[in-house]
Parts: structure tokens; sequence; C-alpha cells
């Protein structure tokens, strides 16, 4: 290939940073001139941190990055504009009580005999931009009064009138409707024509096939390699993103479910950006059974869960642990049921990272008598019970003193599982339990949830790695668009191709097959 | 290994900046005054060895004074502590201080009670009194989400006036010459510890006691070590099942009753009289010391006799040189800046931190090549 059309190259760029995680290691990154290039990985798996060095966001603990040939380096995005890079973050930055005009002249402000602020020809300007990159956008109205989907537009046109040559979109469609992406989809092949180069950073499968030249792949912080997007395949896409080469068997015993514990019943939920995340959600989790919620990430996972454990209210809906309600219950109630909750942020919920791995294993529990010697706290039994749960789940460290955030990811979820299946639980809810964690730690915490859900307790298992649903799960439920697409009450006879078509929302089983997750009793 | 080279970290980061700070005050000492050696030698060593005519001394006298100038500002300390621990910026130890002598002093000019009993009567006043004072931002902030920061920055003020105000047109004594109460009974002052005019009171000593009792709540009980948890991670905290709102609310109230012990603890044991006209700047010594004791209870009295050295090296300077007494500003503005910037020294962290992944990685890439 000519190295002359490569307008970006990155070789060898590693990050740590002060936390002790490595976001990337070695990766070598190029893009061609014109091309539209995916960055695909899973949450975590260090494409945000590589396009951040890319636009002068971070700083790279090694490695170099060459644009147009020649060696540069970004101390600010500044530099990287000045480069002609420019980034369109997921999350905005615009200022809403300014026009859309004012938002794109912001900082290069056209003006008037040296010094005031010419708004016509901001608007002038904004006008020009607009038409000849075909994105329509109304340059005298506030950002805060704008749909979102044309928020995005004046983000573009941000970085186009700066002189971007090189466009980065951080999950550009996260926030938009299917109309909103189309459009998107069509301004982006616009852009393309013009010789405009676009990275796009994202991780559904659907939406890379549709509008890229290639891709690169990421996985644990590493390049999987860079591929054509017309000669892969979905399946093969996302077996580099997560990994599902290894496929880690699990034995288990035939579950025999017993009596309802988690009843939710017709949740609905729509979020700040007026988007319906919930939209009648009902089902049931029997005791000693692993019921495995599949989907593609964004179908509502997050919001279920969130609703379960007192995180989120629902618009409306019900959901009760044998009985009693947990929508309105505070989260010290909800344990008091028997709910133990394994989170899908770790770092922001399961863990208080400066503290040491005794004060973390203990504040679920820290109040019980056991634990206490009147006023005081009865040390003896604290650190009993926290060298009996580290040694319990091969917690790797030099002792109970540790600080959890110099633990290794998998040693942290270790940390977390440790506390939550240790409290006699009725009811887990175990939210992406093994997500990038090693391959040790992730086949320890699946066989303890099994062997948790063989000795009676009901397991609600939310996981975006499709093989571990599939294994681990005794019955299963896809979630789409915020619907449960398909209920499969066995799973030892499922295979990955019927379950993309659910996940995908291809296909849709019927009311009463759906209705089946709920129990009679 | 690799706590050991943070460990080490954290104490040269510490070090670095007290010299630095010290060294930024050696610039301002030699840009102000015509003798910067005599001026440095009062600032560093004088608050402890006097120098008379050649012969070295240690000051005996001088060492006393230090030790009273504590005892209010190791309890300032600790409360700013316990407040600080739950992640609330709450700055109105000074009004509380305030509030809590003037409590104290009224309590020991009005009841009659044996001596023993009175003092401890006056303080536990003050502390209730404290604890109430803190209720107002603690509450605001859990109720209404208002800014604890910028509530309690102003209760001082508010404490300050109502103080003031039942001092001049209430308690005061018309017949003295200032502004200030009647004498407090004999039964309700704090004895001296030593004698002589230093002022070292049995205060130093319930000021150690307190030290450990805090240490002890902050570590050994439920109560606190919640409120360590709810300031290292509120989210982890709610998850987990703890009652945030409630405990934010205790570590204001226990930091509120610390300060105003900390203020009839000072005010009975240095004065007669209750003659405070404004904020006694207690409170804020307390965010000092809390700051470079890096919010653990142990770690206050050091912290608390490093800022009174610092105090005291300053007053001699200004007494017997040409530089401004305001120079303890400046060296300990230097000194805030130095341990709160976070990224001070961050370069060399970072190299740290890229090793120990480095390490663990190529450890971990051993562990796993040794599976297969």
């Amino acid at each position: 290939m000519d190295q002359n059309d490569l307008v970006v190259q990155m070789k060898g760029i590693t990050k740590v940073y002060p936390n002790g995680i490595a976001a990337n290691q070695g990766v070598n990154f190029s893009v061609r001139r014109g091309e539209i290039h995916a960055l695909m990985g899973e949450n975590g798996a260090g494409k945000s941190t590589l396009m951040k060095i890319l636009f002068g966001l971070e700083q790279p603990t090694e490695g170099e990055i060459i644009v147009n040939g020649a060696k540069a380096s970004f101390g600010s995005p500044t530099a990287a504009i000045a480069h002609g890079i420019g980034m369109v973050h997921q999350h905005f930055m615009l200022v809403p009580s300014l026009t859309v005009a004012e938002n794109i002249v912001l900082g290069m402000v056209p003006k008037k005999s040296g010094m005031f602020i010419d708004f016509k020809k901001a608007i002038e300007l904004t006008n020009e931009y607009a038409e000849k990159f075909n994105l329509a956008v109304n340059p005298v109205a506030k950002v805060a009064d704008i749909p979102v989907g044309m928020k995005q537009k004046v983000e573009i046109l941000k970085a186009l009138i700066r002189g971007a040559k090189i466009l980065i979109l951080d999950e550009p469609t996260a926030v938009l409707t299917t109309q909103e992406t189309a459009e998107l989809f069509r301004e982006l092949v616009h852009l393309k024509e013009q010789g405009y180069t676009i990275i796009f950073i994202s991780h559904k499968l659907n939406e890379i096939k549709r509008i890229t030249d290639r891709m690169t792949i990421m996985r644990g912080g590493k390049s999987m390699g860079v591929y054509e997007t017309a000669s892969i395949t979905e399946q093969e896409i996302s077996s580099l993103m997560v990994g599902r080469d290894v496929i880690l068997a699990v034995q288990k015993d035939t579950a025999v479910p017993t009596d309802v514990v988690l009843r939710v019943c017709n949740l609905q939920y729509t979020n700040e950006w007026n988007k319906k995340m919930l939209d009648g959600v009902s089902f049931d989790v029997r005791k000693g059974e692993i019921l495995g919620v599949a989907g593609v990430e964004g179908n509502g996972q997050r919001e279920l869960v969130d609703m379960l454990f007192d995180l989120r209210e629902p618009d409306s809906g019900t959901a009760a642990v044998n009985g009693k309600d947990v929508i309105h219950a505070s989260q010290a109630k909800i344990r008091k049921l028997g709910v133990s909750l394994v989170p899908e942020d770790r770092m922001t919920y399961g863990i208080a990272d400066a503290a040491t791995i005794e004060e973390n294993i203990i504040s679920d529990r820290f109040n019980e008598k056991r634990f206490n010697n009147g006023p005081l706290f009865n040390m003896k039994a604290i650190h009993e019970e926290s060298d009996r749960l580290i040694k319990d789940y091969t917690v790797l460290c030099k002792s109970r003193k540790q600080k959890v955030k110099m633990l290794s990811g998998g040693n942290i979820q270790k940390v977390v599982v440790a506390r939550e299946f240790s409290s006699d639980p009725t009811l887990i809810i175990a939210d992406q339990p093994t997500r990038g964690i090693d391959v040790g730690a992730t086949e320890f915490i699946r066989k303890k949830l099994v062997d948790l859900s063989r000795a009676g307790t009901a397991v609600l298992l939310v996981s975006a790695d499709l093989n571990e649903v599939m294994e681990l799960s005794d019955s299963l439920i896809v979630l789409y668009g915020g619907k449960i697409a398909a209920y499969f009450e066995d799973t030892s006879q499922l295979d990955d191709v019927m379950m993309g078509e659910y996940m995908l929302g291809l296909k849709k089983q019927s009311a009463e097959e759906i209705g089946r997750v709920c129990h009679e009793g | 290994m690799k706590d050991k080279r943070m460990l080490g970290f954290e104490l040269v980061r510490g070090a670095a900046a007290i010299l630095l700070a010290l060294a930024v005050g050696t610039i301002f000492i030699f840009l102000s005054s015509d003798e910067p050696f005599t001026a440095l030698r009062y600032l560093l060593i004088g608050p402890l060895i006097s120098i008379k005519g050649g012969l070295a001394s240690f000051n005996t006298q001088g060492f006393y004074t230090i030790l009273a100038a504590m005892i209010p500002t190791i309890f300032t300390g600790l409360a700013v502590c316990v407040m600080f621990s739950s992640n609330q910026f709450n700055l109105a130890g000074e009004g509380v201080v305030l509030t809590g002598g003037f409590v104290a002093a009224l309590a020991g000019i009005y009841l009659h009670m044996n001596s023993g009993l009175h003092a401890v009567v006056c303080i536990l006043i003050a502390a209730a009194v404290g604890g109430i004072i803190m209720l107002v931002p603690a509450l605001l902030k859990v109720k209404l989400g208002a800014s604890e920061m910028v509530t309690s920055l102003m209760l001082n003020y508010v404490c300050m006036y109502i103080v003031l105000h039942y001092l001049n047109f209430i308690f005061a004594d018309r017949s003295k010459g200032s502004t200030q109460t009647f004498p407090f009974a004999e039964t309700a002052c704090i004895g001296s510890l030593v004698p002589g005019g230093s002022k070292l009171s049995w205060g130093f000593v319930a000021a150690l006691v307190f030290v450990v009792i805090v240490a002890l709540f902050m570590y050994r009980t439920r109560w606190g070590y919640a409120i360590r948890m709810i300031g290292i991670n509120e989210s982890f905290s709610k998850y987990s099942g703890m009652k945030v709102g409630g405990t934010i609310v205790l570590s204001q109230v226990i930091g509120g009753m610390l300060a105003g012990i900390g203020g009839s603890v000072e005010v009975l044991g240095r004065y007669s009289t209750f003659l405070w006209k404004e904020l006694p700047g207690y409170g804020w010594t307390g965010v000092t010391i809390a700051i470079l004791a890096k919010n653990n209870p142990l770690l206050v009295p050091l912290a608390a006799f490093f800022i009174a050295y610092l105090n005291k090296g300053c007053q001699l300077m200004a007494t017997y040189c040409d530089v401004p007494s305001e120079m303890i500003d400046i060296i300990q503005a230097a000194i805030f800046l130095f341990f709160a910037a976070e990224q001070f020294l961050a370069g060399y962290r970072q190299k740290i931190v890229v090793k120990n992944t480095r390490a663990d990685l190529a450890k971990a890439a051993a562990a796993e090549g040794g599976a297969e």
C-alpha cells in the first residue's frame, strides 16, 4: 500500500493512566485518506483513549503519531485541530444558551471594526458551510431548543469550519433515533465523497457494516487487526470484539426451578433524552435458576438493573422480591430482602478504590452484630471474615490492608463478587460480571454463580457476552429496543445465529411465546 | 513492593512541599529584609532555641507556648478531619469555635457548680451548641442539595454577629474599658499544666485524649467507617446500603461538637473573661492542619505542632527583625498550594505507575504463558 495514502498513522501507542490502568498497549492504527474507518470494540477496549490521544486530549506514554506523513505530537486539541483533526464527542460540547451560529464560531469569532462581534457574518458563515456539506441547521436557533440530531450537525460543522479534514466521531449514533441515524449516515457518505476522512467509533455491528470501508477492532487495550468491511462477517467481527472463540465450558446440572423470587411487571422507562428505554418488560426469576438477559448493549439492560436496585425510578410498572416491592425501597431495604448486585460499573458502585480490601468486603455487613462489640468494631471478626473471603475467592493480594485500586481488574471484581455472593442472597443480579477481566477470574466467577444457583439462589444474569449468557443461563430473554424480543425456556438447543437475529431485531417472538416467562404462582 | 513505592512517593512529596514552601518564604525574606539571615534564624530555630551571647539553649517556656497554641488547633483540626472525611467541604469550624467559646464563657459566669464538674459542663454545652450549628449546613446539603461550602462559609459571619450582638448589648461588663464579659467563676477555669506564663493548660491533655478518641471513632467504629466510605465513594456507599444522608449529617455534627469543645477549652484555659471580638482564626488553621494530616486524626498533633512552630517563628521574626508577620500567610499559602496541587510531582508519580503496571502486565503474561 502507498504510504502517502495513510493520512493518520499511530504506531505502538501505549497509555497508562495515573490509576495504573493500561488502556492502550502497543496499539497500531492507521487510516487511509478519504475512507470511513470504524474503530470497534467493547466498552473499555481502549477506543476512546486512542482517539483522545489522536485529538491531543491525552498524552501517550509511548508511541508516535504521524499525520500526513510527518511526525506530530499533540499537546492539546488546539494542536490537533491545526493539523486538520476534529472530534465530535459523545456528549456534546456546546453552549446551550447561545445560538447555533454563535456556537459554531466560538473561539474564532468574525469581528467588525476590530472589536465587535459580527453576528451577521457568523450566520452567513454557518449557512455557507451548512449548504456546502449538506448539513441543514438553523443558525439563529438557541442550541438548548434544537433536537439532538441537529446538535450533532452543529458539532460536525464546528469541526469542519476549523479546517478539519479528519473527523473523529465518538459513538455518534448512541443518542440518535433511527431516522436521525439514517440522515447522519447520508451526510457522512457525502463528506467522504468530498474527500474527508472519517473515524467512526462504535460497537454496533449493523451500523458499521452499512457505512464503513475498513475497520480496526480493539479488545482489552490491544488492536485485534485491521479488516476490509466487505470481506468480514458480523460473526467474525463480534468474535474478534469479545473473544468468543475462547469458549469456557461450565459444568452444570439441570436446573430445578421452584418458587418465583423476582417478579417484574410491565416496566416502562423513558430516559432524559426522551428515548423509551424500557417498554413493558415483564418476567419472573425463580429459585434455583439462572435467567439470562441477552442483547446488544443499550437496549435497556442497564435501565432494567438500575430500577431493580433503586438507582432509577421507572415511569410505571412493578418489581417485587418474594412479594415485597423493590421499586420504591432503598438499597439498604433491598439488601435486607436478600438481593445482591454485581454492578456493571464496578469502579463507581462496586468498590471504594482508595479503601482497603477489607473495608470493601464489609461494606454491606459492617452493621451486623457479629462485627461489633458495643460501639467498637470487633476487629478480630472482621479480619477473619475478610481473610476467609480473600482465600475462598482467591483474591490475589499482599494482604487485606492493600488498597483495592492497586489490584488488577479481575481481582477487583473478585472482591466485589466475594462480598455480593457471600451475604447468603436469595437473588443475585449479576450485571456483566466478567467484563474486562482475565480468563482465570472469569471462569471462577462463572462457576461460583452456577454453584449458588444450584444451592437455591435465584440469579438474574445480564451480559453482553453472548457466549456467557448462553453457557450460564438456564433460560434466557433477549432485550431489543427496550422490549423482550424472545424468551427461551431451555438454552441448551440455542445457536448464535438465531440469537443474533433476535438481538439485532430481525426477528421477534409472539406475545404468547414471550409471555411464558411469567410463571404461575 | 509497589505499595511501598507509592508510600515512599507520598512522603517525598510531603517533604518536598514543605521544603519548597520554606524556600518560597526564604525568597520573600531576602526580598523584604535587610538582615535576612537573622530573620531566618528566628523563623527556623527561634521558637525552641534561644541564643544569648553566642550561647544556644533550649527555650522551655517557648516550647510550652507552642504546645499551648496547639490546643485549639488540634480540636479544630480533628473537627475538620471528621467533616472532610465524608467529602464535605465544611468551613464553619471558625464560627463554631467562637460561639462555643462564648457559650462556655457564659456557662462559666452564670452557672454555679463545684470545680471539676463546672468546666466539664461548660465544655459539654459548647459541644452541644457546636453540633447544633453544624446541623444547618448539613441539613441544607442533605435535604436541599445546597453547597455546604457556601452555607458553612456564610454561617461563620452569622455566628460572629450573633455572638457580638449578645456580647455588646447584653453580657458586657460595663465597668471595663474594653468589651468583655464578667470574669468566669474559678470553678469553670481549666488549670495550668506547668508553671509560668505559657498558658499551657490541662486542655492540652484533653486535646491529645481526643486525638485518640477521634482516631478510634474513625477507624474502629461502624460510624467512622461509614463516614470514610462515603467520603471515598458516595455511590458505592449508597449501593452498599449505607444511610448516606444521615451519616453525612452525623459527621458534620461531630465536627461541630469538636470545634465547639476546642473553642471552649481555649477560652476557659487561656483567659479569665470572654474577649474575642472577631473570628479567632482557629477554624481556618484547622483546615490547613486537616489537609496536612490527610484527614488522619493521629497526624493532627504533628501538623498542629508544625503550624504552631511556624507561627511562633514568624512572630519572633516580626518582633525582632524587619520582616512583617504576614510572612506566615505567604508560607502557609505556599505549603497549601504544593500540598493541594494534585499534579505536584505528577510526572514522577506517573513514572512509578507505569513501572508498576509494566511489572504487572509482564507477570500476567508470564502466568498466562505458564498456564498454556
